[in-house]
């Protein structure tokens, strides 16, 4: 089926403001009046606040507002306030008395410089009481570690332990002709947006509370505000215009958004908060820390006999997403290679850690890791080619997925043979045996499925409502985030195409919570998939409406009406036309029609598939890992705009490049102190470490629940790509990486220890 | 005590009442209302507030804003040559999709004008190169490096749409 807008790359409505400079972001916004504020933050991982004394910051001219745990609402709340899920964690108030991580915020200064709030903030005295600290998994898990949280399960558990059986799998094992058994893990990367965390709050003289805010979820920040601040709903209004990234991580509230509240509250001025780069990454979220032992038994033709894996997740300092982490990361392992018996166990562990939150690929980063290179282990073991392996394996239709749908289409096989045909993989391999010298190629491939909507976790919906305008033209009203995905521009062209109007008839209006329909956030690969279909529902309603006024206009019945680019015409007749300006415009002393479509669609789930052929260069010499070409073949169903789609998966790649090669957020694991919170020492790939990527987007499995059959697409991309490139190393050099980042020196000590073994 | 700095942004000369330890950066974003010019990092490691000083690419946050006095500044909001116009590489970053969230896109543009100017035919490796300082952690870079090679294509047959 052709379209007329769908699947063009059209001109995005948010670039041409992005180009010229013109965007504003939050801490763009001249305000009168403004004051600025800075966070004390704790230098101490565990320990309660004996003292603390504001009183020289105070005293210090330009300063106007102190605010400690001492006088601060205390309310217990959730940092991640998804509305009322289970995968909510309140374990959290605006400022405690105790602080549970390095660089946790003790106090927060308003005053009317910069520098002056940062000066005042070294005037805050804080006497701790040091409490015994854990940081890895390991000791926060032992029998008597001492309790970060005074709350159930305890254990320093953040959530009951997930388990989920399928099938019977001692008997998968009793029938297995070998078995693979092995653990896995992975580092912490942060997703390091470009945009430091940033608000502003302004209250008027009614009471009523604006906030302008870098947010993936201007809803849930209103929701969380007004529960913990004490107010109604309309009494709190949230602004979102451009933002500069997320990655997952902005659906969380940092402290900063209560106290800039209360600070503005305080000093009657309107306040701004903005994070240096070090704070974003001290106060901000990193993916979890994850450790996944993995036992599969498989038959000598490679089919799966049972699968068992114990999986923990390191949380840090407070909950935030590690229920839903722990959950979404768990369960995805039921899944992508066909088995029968599975036994699955996932916990989520508090430690004084920097707090892990929701990150692009949400678990299933960590445990596909592991899962897809097992699947690469079996392939040596079997001495079959790791494609064949897991195109044999490969989820197909009708299979339960990990949210207890059967699956829609066969798009994991689709992508894995597309792959195989696009690189010429056979003769790829072939030419990776019998090398010498100092450079070693290798080719590997990692799969990966994900879903777009977060259900059956949430329970989510979309929401749009469309207006027409006497001139034929429409406006969105979305509560959808612009993360710059270009989510709005694919929204405007599902209504254009569902409309059968011109694209450029169709304006978004977003970021306004007083104004658009409630929206539950941007994550979850959902926007386009769910939103989007309730944007095309709405469109539909628009379309009913107007199709019966132009009938009586024209004197015919709705039924026998098409409109195509704007025109309504009866079908199959040559007869007279009627643009949809006319049958919407006032005529005859009438006023113009007034056309609302409202609509709210609420998902279950769909699964997007890629598989990712990778070819790297390794160095013997210096054990340097180069990615010198990326293949990534992605279902995402039908594809809206190409270029975005694209842009996703190149992004995805990139920021999957840097966790498997270059990027962990690290800590003193004597005092828990951050050691890399900055672009030099947390190294993320730029463009000289970046190599040609070879995008290919098929459409074999279109899911009805989506508009025209479209799937999500934000978070796939970083999940297939680790496991592809540990798999491509192992073919270069034959040395087997289970966890990431893969560091130069541990290729090298591999190496040296390989050819120790190797001497006689 | 505010000092005061004259200096010419984007063709107009200007005077600027700056504090003495101020960044360039921040007198650019609080004093000229010139908030294109983004704060990524602050200690010049990203990239995002690179301006032209003297037509060369600098990162704003690394200078004082009292030794921009009397220097000749083009930012992200001088390139744009006229209001109904956009310069050949704003013009190629839209059709080929090298902003996502936009943060990171002015100094990646400006980066992108040098390095045009002083080499209007780089090969792959001189782009690659030439935007190794700025950070994008949304587009993989791969569109950026596309659109700049397109940019010289499209000057190599309209020299004069360049500045």
């Amino acid at each position: 089926m052709t379209h007329a807008v769908i699947g063009h790359s059209v001109k995005r409505t948010d670039l041409l403001d992005k180009v010229t400079g013109n965007a504003k972001y939050v801490a763009d916004m001249p305000l009168a009046g403004l004051l600025h504020a800075k966070m004390k933050r704790s230098n101490i991982a565990h320990a309660r606040i004996r003292r603390i004394d504001a009183s020289a910051a105070l005293a210090l001219p330009g300063v106007k507002a102190v605010l400690t745990h001492e006088n601060v609402p205390r309310v217990l709340h959730a940092g991640s306030p998804h509305p009322r899920s289970a995968s909510v964690t309140c374990d959290q108030y605006i400022l405690d008395d105790k602080v549970r991580y390095w660089g946790e915020g003790v106090a927060v200064v308003a005053a009317i410089s910069e520098e002056i709030a940062a000066r005042a903030v070294e005037l805050i005295e804080v006497e701790y009481e040091p409490l015994p600290a854990v940081f890895t998994v390991d000791d926060a898990a032992a029998p008597g570690a001492p309790l970060i949280h005074d709350r159930e399960p305890g254990g320093n558990l953040v959530l009951p332990p997930v388990r989920i059986e399928r099938g019977d799998v001692d008997k998968g094992f009793a029938t297995a002709d070998f078995i693979l058994e092995g653990v896995y893990e992975g580092g912490r990367p942060t997703p390091a947006y470009m945009e430091p965390n940033v608000l502003t709050c302004k209250w008027d003289g009614n009471g009523n509370l604006t906030v302008w805010i870098s947010t993936q979820t201007a809803f849930m920040v209103r929701g969380i505000m007004a529960e913990v601040l004490g107010l109604p709903l309309h009494k709190v209004r949230v602004l979102v215009d451009h933002m500069g990234g997320g990655f997952g991580a902005k659906q969380d509230l940092f402290q900063s958004e209560f106290l800039c509240a209360l600070l503005a509250r305080e000093t009657r001025r309107p306040v701004r908060m903005e994070y240096t780069r070090e704070e974003t990454f001290l106060g901000g979220r990193t993916r979890h820390p994850a450790r996944v032992w993995l036992r599969q038994g498989f038959r000598n033709d490679g089919t799966i006999t049972a699968r068992e894996a114990k999986v923990v997740f390191n949380s840090g300092a407070y909950g935030s997403h590690g229920p839903g982490v722990t959950n979404v990361g768990t369960a995805a392992m039921v899944s992508l290679y066909r088995c029968e018996n599975v036994r699955l166990e996932g916990r989520c562990v508090y430690t004084n850690s920097p707090i892990a939150g929701a990150f692009r690929g949400y678990g299933v980063v960590q445990t596909y890791y592991a899962l897809d290179i097992q699947m690469d282990e079996a392939a040596a073991h079997l001495g079959l080619d790791p494609a064949e392996l897991k195109l044999r394996n490969a989820v197909r239709e009708g299979d339960i997925a990990p949210s207890n749908h059967p699956l829609i289409g066969h798009g994991l096989e689709a992508c894995i043979r597309k792959g195989i045909e696009a690189t010429g993989w056979a003769q790829r391999r072939a030419e990776t045996r019998q090398q010498q010298g100092v450079i070693r190629r290798g080719w590997g491939v990692g799969c990966e499925m994900h879903g777009s909507s977060a259900y059956p976790g949430i329970k989510e919906q979309g929401n749009a409502i469309i207006k027409m305008n006497e001139d034929g033209t429409v406006v969105l009203l979305t509560g959808a985030a612009g993360l710059g995905t270009g989510a709005h521009t694919a929204l405007a062209q599902i209504v254009a195409e569902e409309l059968c109007i011109p694209f450029d008839c169709v304006s978004v209006v977003h970021g306004d919570t007083d104004v658009v329909p409630w929206d539950i956030g941007a994550f979850a690969s959902h926007t386009t998939y769910m939103v989007g279909r309730a944007a095309q529902m709405a469109a539909g309603e628009i379309k009913t409406q107007l199709l019966a006024r132009a009938a009586a206009q024209m004197e015919t019945t709705p039924e026998q009406l098409d409109i195509a680019n704007g025109v309504i015409a009866v079908r199959d007749s040559p007869g007279p036309t009627l643009t949809v300006r006319e049958a919407v415009m006032p005529r005859k002393g009438l006023p113009a029609a007034q056309f609302v479509g409202t609509a709210t669609y609420h998902p279950t789930k769909s699964y997007s598939f890629a598989a990712h052929f990778v070819e790297v260069e390794v160095d013997t010499e210096t054990g340097f890992i180069t990615v010198a070409q990326v293949v990534p073949v992605h279902d995402i169903g039908k594809v809206i705009h190409p270029v975005a789609a694209a842009g996703q998966i190149e992004g995805g790649i990139q920021q999957g490049i840097g966790h498997t090669l270059y990027e962990d957020y690290q800590i003193d694991m004597q005092t828990g102190r951050s050691l890399n919170a900055n672009f030099v020492d947390y190294k993320m790939p730029l463009a000289m470490d970046m190599p040609p990527i070879h995008t290919i987007l098929l459409e074999a499995a279109p899911d009805p629940g989506g508009p025209f059959g479209a799937k999500g697409v934000g978070e796939d991309p970083i999940v297939a790509i680790g496991p592809a490139i540990a798999n491509a190393v192992y073919d270069a050099i034959g040395v087997r990486f289970r966890h990431y980042p893969i560091r130069p020196e541990q290729v090298l000590q591999a190496l040296a220890a390989r050819a120790g073994e190797a001497r006689p | 005590m505010r000092q005061l700095i004259a200096l010419t942004i984007n063709g107009e000369p200007r005077e600027l009442a700056v504090e003495p330890h101020s960044t360039l950066l921040d007198a650019l974003r609080y004093d000229a209302g010139l908030t294109g010019t983004k704060k990524g990092c602050d200690v010049g490691e990203c990239g995002s507030c690179t301006v032209l000083m003297d037509g060369k690419p600098t990162n704003a946050c690394l200078v004082l804003a009292p030794e921009a006095h009397g220097c000749t500044l083009v930012t992200i909001e001088g390139i744009q040559p006229d209001p109904d116009t956009v310069h050949p590489v704003q013009d190629q970053f839209m059709r080929c999709g090298a902003a996502q969230c936009g943060f990171c896109t002015p100094g990646f543009v400006v980066m992108a004008k040098a390095l045009l100017e002083e080499n209007p035919q780089p090969t792959r490796e001189e782009i690659r190169f030439a935007i190794a300082g700025n950070i994008c952690r949304c587009t993989g870079y791969t569109k950026i490096i596309e659109a700049i090679e397109q940019t010289a294509e499209a000057l190599r047959h309209a020299p004069e749409a360049t500045r």
